[in-house]
């Protein structure tokens, strides 16, 4: 008869608090043996000395509560560089989203904050502390292996562990005891064992032993319990079992989230051969069960076996694989604005993408070769057919970098053309003028702008004086072809006093500026009239 | 002297009603506040449909009959006045969204457009809320009955008419296709 997830919690809840409770009596006899050893034996069988070691040992145990369990918080989230999570990030938007719905299940009882450990490795754990700060820690590698119903059941098991407490118990435990065993180790390190003769010591390095054994069995414990709670959560004991299963064949971060972490894992980091077997010795030595007997209890909740859930993993295995063998059409891979390799698309996918523009690096999966978007006919129908859509009047023109059409459009009352994609504009040399007086008139020069051309000029200043040194030692880049000639345009400074760089083409009196090139030669020389104004108008 | 025993008798007794009656009152807060709490998720879902229709009528121009079956549904449940009105409107509502998404699934370019799979996330994030407000809810009423009903309690919360709250029931088990029935709630 397979047990609840209530029968469990039960069961559980009863025996963590028992055992917790002989594990602070442990601390109080552990203190008494530490102090006996620092004062006359004679006094030993007196009541005195009980009431002194007691208040000795509250004493230190809150002194080492404090220090341990203050900010623990602030020190985990340190530890592991961990960061918040990224709204703007899909995946991240997720888990966001998931933190908010398990407050919704938990009832809004404590607020708890969740981070990101920028890590490949597949763990989570929780910490909370003495200050109200609660936090739970995923790694990227496991955020983005998971789907949605598994982050549900990993986050809610370690925001059980939060909320009823046991990381606050671990913390405290493991730094009550951590500085006895500490103070042991110190001592027969400069004593060179000759202390350890004395009864007290090995009756203290016996208890402390005792102790961490003590400690590791209600850590096991916490994992079943925490197991059950996200079951009840979540009602999803499959999605639990698939997660435990899946990270007992990961990388769980061994190495890098470091020793002392562990017990607030929601899978051991460590991989070792005494967690994975069972046994009284196994049982005795290991932080957390064996995740099989943990995956057992919850397909038994679930009434799936095992062997079940293998297949389905494989049938899934087996599907993914499938789909990837055949693509139905060629697989294009495009290059996103951020310069990451997004895909494989098909062409309906690929013409759906926002940031794909004539001069997007493409490439298909089964060619060497990446080339412009816009030398690949079947992606430039895609081209073709946006511009037919956006109703603009095409010119005979085309863009010299996107080969699209250009679309003659009204710029400071008069008729340029410009390219949708690219956002350069082609312009006929004696409207140069004429746009140039009219600058600020419909829209004054942006601050952006202004700087931008600042920052161009002054770049092309050294260039154009590395240039007549000769030792300009930028490759150069090939030259454009005239949009409506096609010959090749040459390419010159607009002036001297103008450092802005421009294609113009000498047979047919066109100039092409390149995407903000004429805002940004309007700006220089809109601001170089007004320094020129200014002195005089103070002269007056 | 046997008169103090009598009257601290009393007044530890008197202490140890107030407590139970006090608990009692904090459990019942508690489940009226859960409750509460399925509406402001309810809400949400409202919020962010007409969004989601907006962002993929363009791309379905062939499936208007299941996006305007969601916006009839949606209209019915935020017009509706009734709790019987209302439970029925939210399961059209949760059906017809469920269908929508089924739909949705044919479309490559709407999978590919971020807009539309944020405005799904936040969609799938607020269905789950309203199931997890609906459990909360229960797992509530659940321990507040077991305290109505276990000995002493069980006298103090008959004299004093404390009535045991409803579970909110669902037609399917389904955690994802949650069924509202306000109707099963006395008042």
């Amino acid at each position: 008869m397979p047990l609840t997830f209530i029968d469990i919690e039960r069961q559980k809840n009863w025996r963590i608090w028992a055992f917790f409770l002989i594990l602070m009596l442990l601390y109080f006899v552990v203190t008494a043996v530490f102090t006996s050893i620092f004062l006359p034996v004679s006094v030993h069988t007196s009541a005195h000395f009980w009431i002194f070691a007691g208040v000795i040992a509250i004493f230190v145990a809150g002194i080492h509560f404090l220090f341990s369990a203050y900010d623990t918080v602030n020190t985990v989230i340190r530890g592991l560089s961990a960061q918040l999570p990224d709204p703007k990030d899909d995946i991240h938007k997720m888990l966001i989203n998931i933190m908010e719905e398990i407050h919704v299940v938990t009832g809004n009882r404590r607020k708890m904050q969740c981070v990101v450990i920028p890590s490949l490795s597949m763990n989570a754990l929780a910490a909370a502390d003495l200050k109200g700060a609660a936090v739970i820690c995923i790694t990227e590698g496991l955020l983005s292996r998971l789907t949605r119903p598994q982050l549900e059941a990993v986050i809610a098991h370690e925001a059980h562990h939060i909320l009823s407490g046991d990381c606050l118990e671990a913390t405290v435990a493991a730094s009550l005891f951590g500085t006895y065993a500490a103070a042991l180790e110190n001592l027969s390190d400069t004593s060179q064992g000759r202390t350890f003769s004395s009864p007290a010591f090995l009756l203290a390095g016996g208890l402390v032993k005792l102790s961490s054994l003590l400690n590791m069995f209600i850590s096991r414990e916490r994992e079943y319990r925490a197991d059950a709670a996200s079951v009840r959560m979540t009602r999803n004991p499959i999605a639990l079992a698939e997660t435990l299963h899946l990270l007992s064949r990961s990388w769980r971060g061994a190495g890098f989230i470091g020793s002392g972490y562990e017990m607030l894992c929601i899978v051991n980091p460590e991989v070792t051969a005494l967690d994975e077997t069972e046994g009284f010795w196994a049982d005795l030595l290991s932080t957390h069960p064996p995740i099989r007997k943990r995956v057992d209890i919850l397909l038994g909740m679930a009434r799936v076996s095992i062997t079940e859930l293998d297949e389905k993993a494989k049938k899934n295995a087996k599907k993914n694989a499938e789909d990837t063998q055949k693509p139905p059409q060629p697989a294009y891979y495009a290059m996103n604005p951020r310069q990451q390799w997004q895909g494989p698309f098909n062409i309906a996918e690929l013409g759906a993408l926002p940031w794909l523009s004539p001069l997007t690096w493409v490439t298909t999966g089964d060619r060497q070769t990446v080339e412009r978007a816009w030398k690949e006919p079947l992606i430039n129908a895609i081209f073709t057919a946006r511009l037919v859509q956006e109703e603009g009047v095409a010119s005979e023109f085309t863009c010299p970098s996107c080969r699209q059409p250009l679309v003659m459009e009204s710029y400071e009352g008069t008729q340029v053309y410009q390219c949708r994609f690219c956002s350069g504009t082609l312009a006929e040399n004696s409207k140069i003028p004429r746009i140039i007086a009219r600058t600020g008139r419909e829209r004054p020069c942006s601050e952006r702008m202004s700087a931008l051309a600042r920052t161009v000029a002054k770049e092309n200043q050294i260039r154009y004086t590395q240039q007549k040194l000769g030792v300009d030692s930028r490759t150069k880049m090939p030259l454009l072809a005239c949009p409506k000639c096609k010959n090749p345009m040459s390419r010159a400074f607009y002036s001297l006093a103008h450092l802005i760089e421009i294609d113009r083409c000498s047979f047919c009196d066109l100039t092409w500026f390149d995407q903000d090139e004429l805002e940004m030669l309007q700006c220089l020389i809109a601001s170089r009239e007004s320094l020129d104004r200014e002195p005089k108008e103070l002269s007056v | 002297m046997g008169g103090w025993i009598v009257l601290s008798v009393l007044g530890l007794i008197l202490v140890w009603l107030i407590l139970i009656y006090n608990g009692l009152i904090s459990l019942r807060n508690d489940v009226q506040s859960s409750w509460k709490q399925i509406d402001v998720q309810l809400k949400r879902r409202h919020d962010l449909i007409p969004n989601l229709v907006s962002t993929v009528k363009g791309a379905m121009e062939f499936e208007q009959d299941t996006l305007e079956k969601v916006i009839s549904a949606r209209a019915m449940a935020v017009s509706a006045t009734t709790p019987a009105t209302k439970a029925g409107a939210e399961n059209m509502l949760t059906q017809a969204l469920g269908k929508l998404f089924a739909v949705m699934e044919n479309y490559p370019a709407l999978k590919s457009n971020q807009n539309v799979m944020q405005l799904q996330e936040e969609l799938t994030s607020t269905e789950n809320r309203i199931a997890f407000a609906r459990q909360l809810y229960n797992d509530l009423v659940a321990n507040y009955r077991t305290r109505l009903q276990v000995f002493p309690n069980n006298i103090v919360s008959s004299t004093l008419n404390f009535h045991p709250e409803e579970y909110f029931e669902t037609e399917e088990a389904a955690r994802t296709a949650p069924n509202v029935n306000l109707s099963l709630r006395g008042k």
